[in-house]
């Protein structure tokens, strides 16, 4: 096919520009994650992305825009500097909503005893990613697993989350000691993170919804990039406000070497996604995030490059994309026709 | 012992009035169960008629729980008693109201005071929340109030998550116009399905000041000994900067009084999950202690403790223990 001769090529091409985090790139043929800084422009790619498999088969480095960093710094020099810092995203598990198949949206509803779970898995994944701040919605299913997945990191760190809603919230959570506040991760919450807004359609089922408006509108609202449910956001408005935020707030920290978590939502962090992976809004209607499977980028000179979900330490190495690791934890990072999987239509307007 | 002699007899008072509750044993009723006095000192539900005055005594127990109780005349509600007190139907005179203290959190583990910085649970307070759900799964609840700091936030939705009820949580979001827009349910169904948690700052851990983020070691070295025990055993001394217990009291009491109990009188089942501090003010409130008896109170974390509002009283039934022991509400000796 000609995407894989394509990946392929700039497989060798990484290779040959000696990136140094170097490691094993074999092609899987079920399409497992590939990270690769393809230098090719976004338009070879369309087709590569329609590949049956569940994994994004194609990625690249973002050049992006406002925060690109003039390249002064040695690219042979495997220490962590400033210009280097992880930033992970963790989409939150399955909600009680999820359960009984209702439009969720900004509802704040809790986690299922089953998202309990995968934020604890998430959490094991990652417990040896450094982590300085973290970032979660103001809804409580996206801060509990951010909790749930810290408490399995190895850190000594404490996340303490900030109060800034008004003076006396901050007056009361102020830490008077220096020693405490350099053992704690800051958490910030931030609507801008939340779930996309789903209007009319919150708390209805999907056979409701059919029957007040129409399939073929549900459809739409559901699958188009613009076009907003009734008093809701559209996955674009979602997208718009969700990234402003990434890029004015976390942005910044990465670039001043912090590493960052975003424990939120699908169409959250799928907008970031798209940010950050110069996606099209086409391909961004496909793209799925899976539940309670970090994701990694590195933020490394300016540029965002993405490494695909690390695997629990126990297992070889926290890199490492073996063909036994492909086996064992297949949703990285999921381009789902939406055919295939039943769920997914609820998964991703959670 | 006189005090537990007091207990005994207001135990056997009790049986003699023969509370009307349904023994079939279904969950949603308050039914009667068996009162024996467990020497280990476990919390007793006890009605007592008499004044407290002959109870402090009992407070000293070292046993980590409240071991008197007795029902409160609580003030501004007072209903008038033209219910029928052989009604074993729930009515909109009786509801539950159940106190749940979270468990540990992660500074508790490493000793430092807390306050109202928030701070999550550690594995073990996860643990303890899902402890605490298993044992009030079945005692019916319409709403929960907690406070504004995760700790308590999760320990409610872990408590829930072990709830055998269909009825879902939903945090509900007031603290501006568009949080209120943005979080609206739009099928009435689906409404009535749902459990509204409102989450109060009212309810919070009592505010520490400026031991907040500081060791005990700390503390005494900064502050001296003497100081750091006043502040901490006191019922009026503030630390610098922060609440005295007294203060923690006005606030959570009040919050109670004006929120929480008219949906109790509404026949609405109340829990309410939140700290140490501001859960003994309102058991300092539901059970007419004095300042001197509640510094001696201590709530066990995540053990939840159960109270009726019945004829606008509140009896206090103490600790469900958990379904697959001797029934909802036994006592019996270990």
């Amino acid at each position: 096919m000609a995407s894989a001769a394509t990946c392929l090529h700039a497989t060798s091409s990484i290779q040959a520009q000696g990136s140094k985090h170097v490691f094993p790139l074999q092609m899987v043929s079920k399409g497992f994650s590939l990270d690769m800084q393809l230098r090719a422009k976004r338009k070879n790619f369309p087709a590569s992305l329609k590949l049956h498999a569940v994994h994004a088969s194609s990625s690249h480095s973002s050049i992006a825009d406002p925060i690109e960093v003039p390249s002064n710094n040695n690219s042979g020099d495997s220490e962590k500097k400033s210009t280097e810092a992880s930033l992970i995203l963790i989409r939150h598990g399955e909600s009680l909503w999820n359960e009984k198949n209702l439009f969720t949206g900004c509802v704040d509803v809790p986690l299922t005893k089953k998202g309990v779970e995968e934020a604890i898995q998430a959490g094991k994944r990652i417990s040896n990613i450094p982590i300085d701040m973290i970032y979660t919605s103001s809804l409580i299913r996206a801060q509990m697993t951010a909790m749930l997945a810290i408490s399995e990191h190895r850190r000594k760190k404490v996340p303490i989350i900030i109060h800034n809603e008004n003076e006396q919230a901050q007056k009361w959570s102020q830490i008077y000691s220096e020693e405490t506040k350099k053992q704690s991760i800051p958490v910030i919450t931030a609507w801008q993170l939340n779930e996309r807004m789903y209007g009319e359609l919150q708390g209805l089922n999907k056979q409701e919804t059919a029957e007040l408006f129409g399939k073929e509108k549900v459809h739409e609202w559901r699958r188009s990039y613009d076009v907003p449910p009734p008093n809701g956001e559209s996955l674009e408005m979602c997208a718009e406000r969700a990234v402003a935020y990434f890029r004015d707030q976390i942005v910044p920290q990465l670039l001043a070497g912090k590493n960052v978590m975003i424990a939120a939502h699908g169409n959250s962090l799928r907008s970031i996604i798209m940010y950050l992976d110069k996606l099209t809004s086409q391909e961004v209607i496909d793209l799925e995030l899976s539940t309670g499977i970090p994701m990694l980028y590195i933020f490394k000179n300016g540029m965002f490059v993405r490494r695909g979900s690390p695997i629990p330490p126990s297992e070889a190495g926290v890199y490492a994309y073996t063909r036994a690791a492909a086996t064992q934890h297949l949703d990285g990072f999921s381009l789902k026709l939406r055919k295939l999987h039943h769920n997914c239509i609820f998964q991703c307007l959670d």
